[in-house]
């Protein structure tokens, strides 16, 4: 069962020993005063790939770039590996590094293989040093051969294996992505999902996700929250949040194909719902087992 | 650009040029050509022959053509400095002394066109073309990160700052004009539909290009920040140095240069 809003605040709020951030309770305000988080508490544990799922306009990418330090919150407070957020820490970009919705907002230098030496450059790094680190973080997505090529002509798919190369150059302990997989064909989504899975298992990269790619977050995520209105209303294992209709259609979103599918076969079958299955091998696992 | 119109330099084609590199001026030094480039000026500057000039232009075409590069589409492109050329000459040419070719009788002040007002005109649209394809041909055969280098080595903070940081996104700027046409001209709406609707549709152009480009601006300076941003991007591609054979090609240009200059006088 998905813990709603009354725990989920309590217990997010609550420290964790293995935790790398902490949003206590932050809200934001912007400029012309609409509300981009309220009393927001959220967190993100080592090794572990948490969903932020949301309909537009709830307030997952505000949230995203107060993990940043790009943006500062009105109130509460944003913990990152025990260091406070504030002005003396400004260097937060070093331990989480965020790739943005739209590839062409990341990449601006002239080749691709510069725009990713960028964060090692402003790290301190030398020019050697960028350009191994680059060059790893390219061979890591699968991106090696673009390295001469000028952004602009790469196509979306491309764009964004590099925008993710940029940031993982820089060995952040957490990458926070904005919509990784929107705009991209299934191909290059499932390079994507892929390459998310391995910065967790193989880089040990602490990965958010802000989606409303139900089926993305379900086969990806160890921990899914759902945001509403700025806040974090539920929280819990894809397994809970997905299989709680109610929840998702009163946040705005929908259960994943393969929840919507499973349901519908036990609900015709009359068949109690049990393994709660998420991904396609999950289902196909329970259908087979129910028939034997 | 292209949906604008084909007399204003294709930064697509530029580009798609200067990344497939495969003229043999592709293989020159960035730095030998940027030399020749600044010779060039220096003759264009100190030389007044239109012999000397039409000279150059050949040479500089020669170059150009050789190179693989499009012949068409540059007379295209010749029109914009045609226009700039002329809208200043135009003024200047009248009254020159020298023989006399014809005369405009406007009441108070009567224009004549002489030899050498002519000469002027010709002789400054040989020099603007000149200089023109040659930084086509340059433009076209070096690939940007070199240039992007070469400018962050040669000019200071911020004129380097300014020039890495705008090259990308007139692309981008470009792009956005190019969508905002097509969604335009889907609808019925068209640069030529009338000289009234022509001037409201620039001014929207220009407007919402200003507004999406300010927007994007913010974001594309938050994704800097997120890597670290600091207000100083450092440009670190490795640009081929002038190799043996290119210097000595150079110091004999340079050299026959100075002596067109200085010695050889041409009849006009």
């Amino acid at each position: 069962m998905a813990i709603l809003q009354k725990n989920v605040i309590e217990h997010a709020c609550t420290h964790d020993k293995n935790e790398i951030i902490h949003v206590d309770c932050a809200s934001h305000v912007y400029p012309d005063g609409s509300l981009g988080i309220h009393e927001m508490c959220f967190r993100v544990l080592e090794k572990e790939i948490v969903s932020l799922c949301g309909p537009n306009g709830s307030g997952k990418s505000t949230l995203i770039e107060h993990l940043n330090g790009l943006l500062r919150p009105s109130s509460g407070s944003v913990t990152v590996m025990g260091k406070k957020v504030d002005l003396s820490h400004s260097g937060i970009w070093r331990d989480v590094g965020v790739v943005f919705q739209r590839s062409d907002d990341q990449l601006f230098a002239p080749t691709v293989l510069d725009d990713v030496m960028f964060g090692p450059i402003n790290m301190g790094l030398s020019l050697e040093a960028a350009r191994s680190a680059a060059m790893d973080a390219l061979k890591a997505v699968g991106a090696e051969s673009l390295a001469d090529k000028m952004p602009n002509y790469l196509s979306g798919g491309q764009k964004r294996l590099v925008c993710i190369a940029g940031v993982l150059a820089m060995k952040p302990k957490v990458i926070a992505m904005d919509e990784p997989t929107s705009d991209l064909d299934p191909m290059h989504a499932e390079m994507v999902e892929k390459i998310i899975l391995g910065l967790k298992n193989e880089h040990g990269i602490s990965i958010v996700v802000a989606t409303h790619d139900m089926d993305m977050a379900a086969r990806i995520s160890d921990r899914i929250c759902i945001v509403k209105g700025g806040s974090i209303i539920a929280e819990g294992k894809p397994s809970s949040i997905f299989y709680d209709r109610e929840l998702l259609e009163e946040s705005g979103l929908k259960q994943p194909g393969v929840v919507q599918i499973y349901e519908d076969i036990a609900r015709s079958s009359g068949i109690s719902i049990e393994n709660r299955p998420i991904t396609v091998d999950e289902l196909v696992k329970t259908i087979t087992l129910k028939r034997v | 650009m292209s949906q604008l119109s084909p007399h204003i330099p294709d930064l697509d084609l530029i580009t798609f040029y200067s990344e497939k590199r495969t003229s043999f001026f592709s293989r020159v030094s960035p730095w030998t050509k940027a030399l020749v480039l600044l010779l060039i000026i220096v003759f264009v500057a100190t030389e007044k022959s239109l012999i000397m000039n039409v000279c150059l232009f050949l040479a500089v075409l020669f170059l150009y053509a050789v190179s693989g590069l499009p012949i068409k589409k540059l007379f295209q492109w010749y029109v914009m400095p045609l226009i700039f050329v002329l809208s200043l000459v135009i003024i200047l040419m009248w009254n020159e002394p020298g023989r006399a070719l014809f005369t405009i009788n406007i009441p108070l002040m009567p224009l004549t066109l002489t030899d050498n007002g002519l000469l002027m005109v010709l002789t400054l649209v040989f020099k603007s073309l000149a200089t023109v394809t040659y930084s086509l041909a340059f433009l076209m055969t070096t690939r940007y990160n070199y240039f992007s280098t070469m400018i962050y080595r040669v000019f200071p903070s911020p004129i380097d700052q300014v020039f890495l940081m705008s090259y990308r996104f007139i692309f981008i700027t470009l792009n956005m004009v190019d969508s905002m046409m097509k969604a335009l001209r889907s609808r019925g709406g068209g640069l030529l539909k009338s000289a009234l609707k022509q001037s409201k549709m620039f001014a929207e152009l220009f407007g919402l290009t200003m507004i999406r480009s300010y927007d994007r601006a913010e974001r594309v300076n938050k994704a800097m920040e997120a890597r670290g941003f600091s207000g100083k991007y450092v440009a670190s591609t490795k640009v081929p140095g002038i190799s043996l054979i290119e210097s000595i090609a150079l110091l004999m240009t340079t050299v026959f240069v100075l002596y067109l200059i200085w010695f050889v006088k041409a009849p006009f």
